[in-house]
């Protein structure tokens, strides 16, 4: 159940099914732009990353995701909607841990805004990470900008 | 007063915890030295701080049951 924008371990395909499903509602809307952030196996030192587990301060992650909206809709003032789930707990590699969804009247700000969201996520919201490794060990994981 | 300390991410690890409650505390900066005393490796860390729920940069007012949290960098998505 997705509560505050989070939802404890893996985005599934039921949830992304449920999102792609209401589009179909958004008569105003002439594309949707998905990012989907997966969990990658990275190698590090020789070790493996099997899991994420991801925290959040619940609290401030509702008002930061609001203010991340309202930000995208009003500076892409063709975006009708914009749709944020990340995950907490954890998320094992190759499974989703973010999804986001921005409807627009036209293709252009749909893809633009969705690009500013997640950037927006990474950023601003109040999620934290810890690398699993294959041996059990884990590193704490900053975000690099790439 | 008494206030919440909430630790997120590599600092609940150093904390050994993820909340502490301080009582008799008496502003931010009263706040702020008691955690480096019950917390000293915490100093060796980045972090901000949240005054319920609001990024804040200075030593804003305290009251009775605020909640505050130190946030190592974001690292979402």
């Amino acid at each position: 159940m997705i509560t505050n924008y989070l939802i404890i371990g893996p985005v599934t395909m039921n949830i992304i099914s449920m999102f792609i499903d209401s589009m179909g509602k958004m008569m105003d809307s002439g594309g949707h732009s998905i990012f989907i952030g997966q969990v990658r196996a990275d190698e590090i030192g020789g070790k493996k990353v099997k899991a994420i587990e991801y925290s959040a301060y619940e609290g401030m992650v509702k008002s930061e995701a609001d203010k991340i909206k309202e930000t995208i809709l009003s500076e892409f003032r063709d975006t009708k909607s914009v749709e944020i789930v990340h995950s907490t707990g954890i998320v094992n590699s190759g499974e989703i841990s973010l999804f986001v969804l921005v409807s627009a009247g036209h293709r252009n700000q749909a893809i633009e805004a969705c690009s500013k969201a997640v950037e927006l996520i990474k950023d601003k919201l109040p999620v934290w990470k810890k690398e699993i490794f294959d041996d059990g060990s884990h590193i704490w994981k900053e975000t690099t900008k790439v | 007063m008494q206030v919440k300390v909430l630790f997120f991410g590599v600092l609940a690890d150093v904390a050994g915890t993820n909340c502490k409650h301080f009582r008799d505390v008496n502003s931010m900066e009263d706040l702020k030295l008691r955690i480096q005393d019950d917390f000293p490796e915490v100093v060796h860390y980045n972090y901000r701080i949240s005054l319920n729920n609001v990024l804040t940069d200075n030593d804003p007012l305290l009251n009775d049951s605020d909640e505050v949290a130190l946030m190592p960098p974001f690292a979402g998505g």
